[in-house]
């Protein structure tokens, strides 16, 4: 298991490596002077020719793509050349937002997508199905920004209960939350509703409730349990299509994460920034797919690792 | 098969465990009358004074540290940490006297001492200091009389409206000598400004909010609020519904298409505040894939072409007031030109006619955001000039790093014949907003993008910039626009108004027309 472990993550090496190949050639594909958007339009040539001298902008591709790769190595992300800190330590800082956020939204997501999926698949063809099944697909189809809106309108607003921005207040956190975890109910409802539809026709599941199971126990312990495998798939995926959904729910909300941090640093030309979140959130998307494989050992007792 | 009662149970437990996210809190973000919360768009990207590039972060640094001077609502510069000034006869040095007897809210007295400190460090040639403007090379030297004056030595004579101006500004403001000590990192970046202002910084979280508090010890009027908190809200319908909801007092730039129904809200004010922000189009006036741009006729016939009028009522919804010179009325230098463009198509095509320029193409480009209905009002100017037979590409638009990189080239790698620019000088002096048409100021040293030459104008800038006599400098400027405005090196269309929505429940919401706005004395209504 161990070995297993170890192996995925020397695997992700040339993957990352891969990455911040790719998003070093992207970052300056972009048009725009870095130093001229930093020093402002106001700046002299000279101000900015500084600037471009600072931030090691006057060199040639090749070397500060391997002064990126040996910083790289060394877990130096560089100097934010909008803020002038660390890009880790900027990093750091806006991290736990959006790992508070994601994590909010996916419980969300989870609870309410796996009752609903269940209650859908225990109520097939009934008026509850079909509600569900309308639900999940508006769900999925709403644009993030359309319904963050409209969340603002009807509970800061109208009802004046909670706040339409910041991340000050412990109640902050819920409209965006709400926002983003409605965006994953949907699918993982529709996941869970057609895995645990599976399961359910399976002998061992008749067999269960010809002995005389009741049919809580034959739900959770013996069809729900089976039908995880792909619901845990679908919300690891998830948690990465939510790091992604950060980005216009944390803009909405004026929620001070990395999502929106990306966002500015990429309008601002911040390479070192762009190039260290984009990193972050590949090596996110890495971690959660061994995180997921790992959890199929504990759902499913066939599954092993060596 | 029966119901499985254990859904319900857990679906019910699951709403209530979802919806206890607000138990106990109350609702959030609506907060006591002490903290004035301001909606603002960007996220400060330093707290430095020497370092501001962005007006609004500006605004909120100036409550904290002070300048020796201090623009007005006028635009005129009033003492301030300085009580009275001094120009010598040969206009080659400036004493001050500074008001005594004042310390920084760490403590540490404001003297002569600090003052040069201060300054040092905004002229220090290898500072970051993009708005320093002309001082960086006309002063030589900072020196200490006695701790209750300072001289400023020049190198070069400057007008005193230009030198009185630039020492107002942010990047000259005072810190505590003790933050900005030379050698130490405070000296190159100063994210914790400690100043003499009547608010000291005391949270800041990146994205997220600045807070001020009160400074008991400030030297002048104390302010009502004891704390104010500017709320970092990127989109701008969110900090609309911030402002109808309760949960802010005041928001910077609403969306422009809700000021009427915002006017029509007893619940919240509208302030159409007079800025200095001229918006137009710049034309290559030496464009060589369009080389009928270079013949003023044409310039003449596009300027025209445009019902500012019309574009103003309808996508500006107001917010602007249409161009009487090359620059806001607002400005020091300021004069009507005698002939204005008026809206008349069918002299704008004779012009074209004249000009042999029938048919006519150009491609234009507008930002998207910068300025108030940017490509809205684009794609209207461009309609308008179709309407008299122009052939024009576009608008095209794109982000803001990339417009900037497109525009703002040397002549020989210019790619467009017409582009959209807002231009608004930082404080309230012809010079700066005239610089614009100096060919000194083409890029990539400035921003002189329509590559615009005239000798006179450019004798007449060069003069009316170290000009002592106030009524001769502001003559020169005048010839200079009317000049400017013949020659239509732009399609000049108006004076955007900088929009503020504060609540109904606080009154002392101001604005200085530098897109500034103020609101140390606001108060509860």
């Amino acid at each position: 298991m161990l070995s297993y472990v170890g192996r995925r993550l020397l695997a992700a090496i040339p993957t990352l490596w891969g990455v911040a190949t790719a998003v070093f050639i992207m970052a300056r594909l972009l048009p725009g002077d870095p130093a001229r958007v930093i020093a402002g339009v106001l700046a002299t040539q000279d101000q900015v020719d500084r600037l471009r001298w600072q931030l090691g902008l006057d060199q040639p591709l090749p070397v500060q793509y391997l002064d990126f790769l040996g910083r790289l190595v060394r877990l130096d992300l560089g100097t934010s050349a909008h803020y002038g800190d660390s890009v880790t330590g900027e990093i750091a800082s806006r991290l736990p937002y959006t790992a508070e956020l994601a994590f909010a939204a996916l419980a969300i997501a989870v609870v309410v997508g796996v009752l609903g999926g269940a209650a859908a698949a225990l109520r097939r063809n009934t008026a509850i199905d079909l509600a569900i099944s309308a639900v999940s697909v508006v769900g999925i189809s709403m644009p993030t920004y359309w319904l963050g809106l409209m969340l603002i309108i009807v509970f800061a607003i109208q009802l004046r209960v909670l706040p339409a921005a910041g991340a000050d207040s412990p109640a902050g956190i819920v409209l965006p939350a709400l926002t983003l975890g409605l965006l994953s109910v949907g699918l993982i409802a529709r996941m869970t509703r057609s895995s645990l539809l599976e399961v359910l026709g399976q002998d061992y599941v008749r067999t269960a409730r010809a002995k005389g199971v009741p049919p809580s126990r034959v739900v959770l312990a013996h069809a729900l349990r089976n039908a995880l495998v792909p619901i845990v798939t679908a919300a690891g995926l998830q948690l990465g299509a939510l790091m992604g959904g950060a980005v216009v729910t944390e803009t909405v909300f004026g929620w001070p994460g990395v999502g929106r941090l990306l966002l500015d640093s990429i309008f601002s030309r911040d390479y070192p920034m762009v190039q260290g979140l984009v990193l972050l959130f590949a090596v996110t998307y890495i971690l959660v797919n061994l995180l997921v494989d790992l959890l199929y050992v504990a759902i499913d007792p066939r599954v092993r690792y060596i | 098969m029966r119901p499985p009662r254990w859904i319900g149970v857990v679906l019910v437990a699951g709403f209530l465990l979802a919806g206890c996210g607000t138990c106990g809190t109350g609702p959030g973000g609506v907060r006591q009358t002490s903290v004035l919360t301001v909606a603002i768009g960007v996220d400060p990207d330093t707290l430095d004074p020497m370092r501001q590039t962005t007006t609004t972060v500006a605004n909120i640094v100036q409550m904290v540290v002070e300048a020796l001077g201090r623009v007005d609502q006028t635009g005129k510069v009033q003492p301030n940490l300085a009580t009275a000034w001094q120009e010598a006869p040969d206009a080659m040095s400036w004493t001050f006297t500074l008001r005594a007897g004042l310390r920084f809210s760490d403590g540490t007295p404001f003297d002569a001492a600090a003052v040069k400190t201060n300054l040092d460090r905004s002229l220090d040639p290898t500072s970051v200091c993009p708005n320093c403007g002309a001082l960086t090379h006309a002063v030589k030297s900072v020196d200490v009389i006695d701790p209750g004056h300072v001289r400023l030595t020049m190198s070069m004579p400057l007008a005193a409206d230009v030198l009185l101006g630039l020492i107002s500004t942010t990047p000259y403001s005072m810190l505590s000598p003790r933050t900005i000590q030379k050698g130490t990192p405070g000296y190159t970046q100063q994210e914790q400004p400690v100043g003499t202002g009547p608010y000291a910084l005391k949270q800041r979280v990146k994205g997220d909010h600045v807070m001020l508090a009160r400074n008991d010890d400030y030297w002048g009027r104390r302010p009502a609020f004891a704390e104010q908190l500017f709320r970092v809200v990127p989109d701008i319908a969110t900090r609309e519904a911030l402002v109808r909801s309760g949960q802010a007092q005041v928001t910077l730039l609403p969306p422009v298409s809700d000021i009427p129904s915002l006017q029509k809200d007893a619940t919240v004010r509208v302030l159409l505040a007079s800025g200095d922000r001229s918006v137009f189009f710049a034309l290559d006036t030496v464009d060589k894939q369009q080389p009928l741009l270079q013949n003023v006729q044409v310039r003449q016939a596009l300027n025209y072409a445009i019902n500012r009028d019309a574009i103003v009522k309808s996508t500006l919804f107001g917010a602007a007031d249409v161009a009487s010179a090359p620059m806001a009325s607002s400005v020091f230098g300021y004069c009507q030109v005698p002939n204005p463009y008026q809206y008349n198509p069918d002299q704008a095509r004779s012009l074209l006619q004249k000009a042999n320029a029938t048919g006519l193409t150009i491609n234009l480009v507008a930002p998207t955001g910068r300025y108030l209905q940017d490509f809205q009002a684009a794609q209207n100017v461009a309609n308008d000039l179709r309407a008299i037979g122009v052939n024009v590409q576009g608008p095209r638009t794109m982000d803001w790093p990339s417009y900037v990189g497109t525009v703002v080239v040397p002549s020989a790698k210019a790619s467009v014949d017409g582009h959209m620019l807002g231009w608004a000088p930082q404080y309230l002096d012809a010079s700066q907003a005239m610089q614009i048409f100096d060919p000194s100021q083409m890029p990539p040293r400035g921003l002189a993008t329509s590559y615009y030459d005239n000798g006179t104008v450019t004798g007449l800038l060069q003069k009316a910039l170290v000009e002592p006599n106030r009524d001769t400098r502001a003559q020169e400027y005048c010839e200079a626009e009317k000049q400017v405005w013949n020659d239509a090196p732009w399609i000049f269309l108006w004076v955007q108004k900088f929009p503020i929505v504060y609540s109904a429940t606080v009154t002392g919401i101001g604005s200085v027309p530098t897109e500034s706005f103020y609101t140390v004395y606001a108060q509860p209504a």
